[in-house]
């Protein structure tokens, strides 16, 4: 690493000119230019596929450009790879996990650079835990051991380890891609003083957030971006939701964001419930029941056990106590969840929802296969075909065709893929474990206005989240955990608020 | 503006350019061995027509066996023992042949074996939670075990090696069938059907999911251990079809009779264009291509290589097995390109 000692607040330290960058046809930037100066914290912001992550991942060394210039530190910028980018100041926290599953978290953290532990070709591994375990703690981490398997760490841990491991090398430009989202209240609480460090010491901080409210509370400047091009940038005093909004989407939001109404009114008839379920570890003794035409909201801190309830519900977790019913028959394992019309979007979608190298088309037409198949054999693919669109046409799903790999698609463009998988189908309880992490307004709102359809058509949405606006703007029922127990149940209301949830939360 | 629309018109022609030659490129590779092998069979002065229906013969084999492999492989699984249960599948016909006289019953003793030990694979590793990798090693020993057994019990020897050998009159009641028309109907029938299951059945579209994302397939209600069951039942068939012809055009089954198949079909089948991790991206007719370019290849080797009879089997698994990793590596070259961020 240089000697960054003499940092002067308001230096330009990153610059950005006339970038542009296309995945085959489809175009990510279009000229963009972009300044980032010492102790300034620069929020991205923009619709899934808007060209935010591209920019920031170019930066950071993961990918080329097609043309244009960066300038960084008043030199030429051009990192080879993220760890050239990283060991020269430019560290990335990426969107979706950027760590090795089958390796410690130790290894991961001093991933190429594991020969300073080595002796005689073995590597010391006792001083190797021992310093990773420095590492985590030093920026808040306590409840991660380094020896442990990347692999068995949740979604949350892993993103933690993926900050130590950028933290640690100290970088002067720190890049946060969407990574709050995938944080509990305490993971972000480190991220953000991570963040006041770096504005502090005068470094600086490229911050993507799909989060309007935490953006503008982290941020000192805002970038819009859209469709590749950059819209405006908004001082910290030019703050405005409903400009930024505008910007963002390039039109006033029609409608309603979250539910209009403050009723909590649903069907009488039981559709899906948990009856004493317990999973050592994670939850017990719940008892709950949803209803048809109902959205049940299951709110509390990343451990609570709501994650694992979500896939209890949906046959992917055995309990080892009590039972999971649907139309009253037991819940045996997901192969018999989807035959009663049971769909569940996980929160680790890119892992668990998706067929990332498959098509638009393949992922979203396997739910619904006997929908257009004859004999329950025979795929008839003029029928497929015609189901995918319909699909693709009334989710807007942003793709140059139904053949185009998933992998290539925005965060938001993915997560409608998996909506249409199970909406498609005609699934009539929906389990929606975070189902709008990672997503822009724009596509955040079109989901809550379609959760509102399926509610009116008579299905049961049971919408796990950590976001506690969404769970009070669109559940009749909300149901908070704690330490694996339900703690309190709330009916939908006009006075709720959140203060009052919270206090069950903690 | 109009600058920019331009640009993006040619990268957008680059890039369907660059896909068209990505999927054409195992047909480039397999026509221009083809042209390489006349030449090379021309310049030594070799028999043409002989030498061609040898490789009708290998290819036959390979094809067949790799045909029924693609669903295994699909699923991202490995299955080592398919040249074992090969060979195993045609000592019991051969014998079931030589005690019946009934070639029908060569064939169907030949599948009916091939899908019991294939299947067999898959039911031990779904009973006892194992990689269905694991199984096919133990498979790979207990098959070879069983048929040098039984090669050397009903066999008879040469020198130190032993083999079943057909009687003439069986001999001459093959002959009827040791056609090219006959054979190739076979793989067009055989590979018309798995053609048919794999791309217009829930049967096929299913493992193609389960091949590309294990866990998302299972949360989409798609059984793991059954899809695995048929998978490994249709790779059986393969096998049983494949070792039916060995028998059809060899005549005698030794303890080398499809010995290298296992690793062969590997090699067949991603030199046909089958992407290395399986999933929805998989082609049946990787293994038609992939079986003849890797027969064209090795062939092209031994006649390049025929003076140094020493070493000659040694180099050609070399430089084989240096070509399967620059395909690998281009193959990954190209997936790589297909996982940036957006």
């Amino acid at each position: 690493m240089s000697d960054f000692s003499n940092r002067t607040k308001g230096e330009l330290i990153l610059e950005i000119k006339n970038m542009n960058k296309s995945f085959g046809p489809v175009t990510a930037l279009k000229n963009v230019d972009l300044n980032l100066y010492r102790g300034d914290v620069l929020g991205l912001i923009g619709e899934n596929g808007s060209g935010k992550s591209t920019v920031s991942s170019i930066a950071a060394g993961m990918q080329k450009a097609d043309s244009g210039e960066m300038t960084f530190l008043g030199k030429k910028w051009s990192p080879t790879s993220m760890i050239n980018a990283l060991e020269n100041g430019i560290g990335m926290i990426v969107q979706e996990s950027g760590t090795i599953a089958g390796i410690t978290v130790a290894e991961n953290i001093f991933l190429g650079n594991l020969n300073q532990f080595s002796r005689f070709g073995f590597i010391n591994k006792k001083e190797l835990y021992k310093r990773a375990n420095d590492v985590l703690r030093q920026i808040g981490i306590d409840n991660i051991d380094s020896s442990m398997i990347m692999g068995s760490l949740d979604f949350q841990s892993r993103k933690l380890v993926e900050i130590a491991k950028v933290i640690m090398k100290e970088p002067e430009v720190l890049i946060v891609d969407e990574t709050t989202t995938a944080l509990s209240q305490n993971g972000r609480k480190i991220l953000y003083g991570i963040v006041d460090r770096f504005r502090k010491e005068n470094r600086a901080v490229i911050f993507i957030s799909h989060d309007l409210d935490e953006i503008m509370e982290v941020c000192d400047t805002l970038t819009v971006l859209r469709d590749g091009n950059i819209i405006r940038t908004f001082k910290k005093e030019e703050f405005d939701p409903d400009q930024i909004r505008l910007s963002m989407i390039g039109r006033e939001l029609e409608g309603d964001y979250y539910r209009s109404d403050y009723e909590h009114v649903y069907g009488e008839k039981v559709t899906i419930s948990l009856q004493n379920a317990t999973v050592n570890g994670h939850m017990y003794n719940i008892n709950l029941e949803a209803h048809e035409g109902e959205i049940l909201g299951i709110g509390g801190l990343s451990h609570c056990g709501m994650h694992t309830l979500g896939k209890v519900l949906f046959g992917a977790v055995k309990l080892d106590e009590g039972e999971a019913l649907v139309d009253g028959e037991k819940i045996k394992n997901e192969i018999f969840a989807t035959k009663k019309k049971i769909g569940y979007v996980s929160k680790d979608r890119d892992n668990e929802s998706l067929v990332l190298s498959a098509s638009v088309k393949d992922n979203i037409s396997i739910a619904g296969l006997d929908i257009f198949s004859i004999g329950n054999f025979l795929v008839l693919y003029s029928k497929e075909n015609e189901y995918v669109k319909k699909q693709i046409d009334s989710l807007s799903i942003k793709c140059s065709d139904s053949g185009q790999i998933v992998q290539t698609l925005s965060g938001g463009n993915k997560q409608k893929v998996v909506f249409g998988k199970w909406i498609g189908c005609g699934s009539e309880i929906l389990v929606l474990d975070c189902p709008t992490r990672g997503v822009d307004v724009g596509v955040k709102q079109a989901m809550y206005q379609l959760m509102v359809q399926l509610k009116q058509e008579g299905k049961t949405i049971i919408i796990i989240s950590e976001e506690l606006p969404e769970l009070m703007g669109m559940s009749d029922r909300l149901i908070i955990m704690k330490n694996g127990r339900i703690e309190k149940e709330f009916l939908r209301s006009k006075d709720l608020s959140d203060a009052e949830i919270i206090g069950y939360m903690i | 503006m109009e600058e920019l629309a331009s640009r993006n018109k040619i990268k957008f022609d680059k890039y369907r350019l660059k896909k068209l030659v990505i999927a054409l490129l195992p047909l480039v590779a397999l026509i221009a061995l083809f042209v390489a092998y006349l030449i090379i069979l021309n310049a030594n002065d070799y028999n043409v027509s002989m030498n061609l229906k040898t490789l009708l013969n290998q290819s036959i084999v390979l094809i067949l066996v790799a045909t029924g492999a693609i669903f295994i492989f699909t699923l991202g699984q490995f299955d080592i023992s398919l040249g074992a249960n090969t060979l195993f599948a045609a000592v019991i016909g051969t014998l079931a042949y030589k005690a019946s006289g009934n070639i029908f019953v060569l064939f169907l003793v030949c599948i009916v074996v091939a899908v019991a030990c294939s299947l067999l694979n898959a039911v031990i590793a779904s009973i006892f939670h194992l990689p269905m990798f694991v199984t096919t090693i133990a498979m790979l020993s207990v098959l070879t075990a069983l048929a040098t057994f039984l090669i050397q019990s009903e066999g008879t020897a040469s020198g130190t090696s032993f083999s079943i050998t057909l009687p003439s009159n069986l001999v001459n009641d093959l002959s009827a069938i040791d056609t090219p028309a006959f054979k190739i109907s076979v793989v067009v029938i055989f590979m018309v059907l798995m053609i048919f299951i794999f791309n217009f059945t829930k049967v096929g579209r299913k493992m193609k999911f389960l091949g590309g994302n294990q866990n998302c397939a299972k949360l989409t209600g798609i059984s793991v251990s059954l899809f695995g069951i048929i998978a490994f039942a249709l790779a059986g068939l393969g096998a049983g079809l494949g070792s039916s012809m060995t028998v059809v055009y060899a005549h005698t089954v030794s303890t080398t009779t499809a010995s290298s198949i296992g690793m062969s079909v590997f090699i067949a089948i991603v030199f046909g264009g089958m992407p290395i991790n399986g999933g929805a991206r998989s082609r049946i007719y990787s293994a038609l291509i992939g079986g003849i370019s890797y027969n064209l290849m090795t062939n092209i080797l031994f006649i390049l290589f025929q003076s140094m009879q020493g070493v000659r089997d040694g180099l050609v698994q070399v430089i084989s097995g240096i070509f399967f990793l620059a395909i690998v590596f281009v193959a990954s070259i190209n997936y790589r390109s297909k996982n940036l961020p957006r």
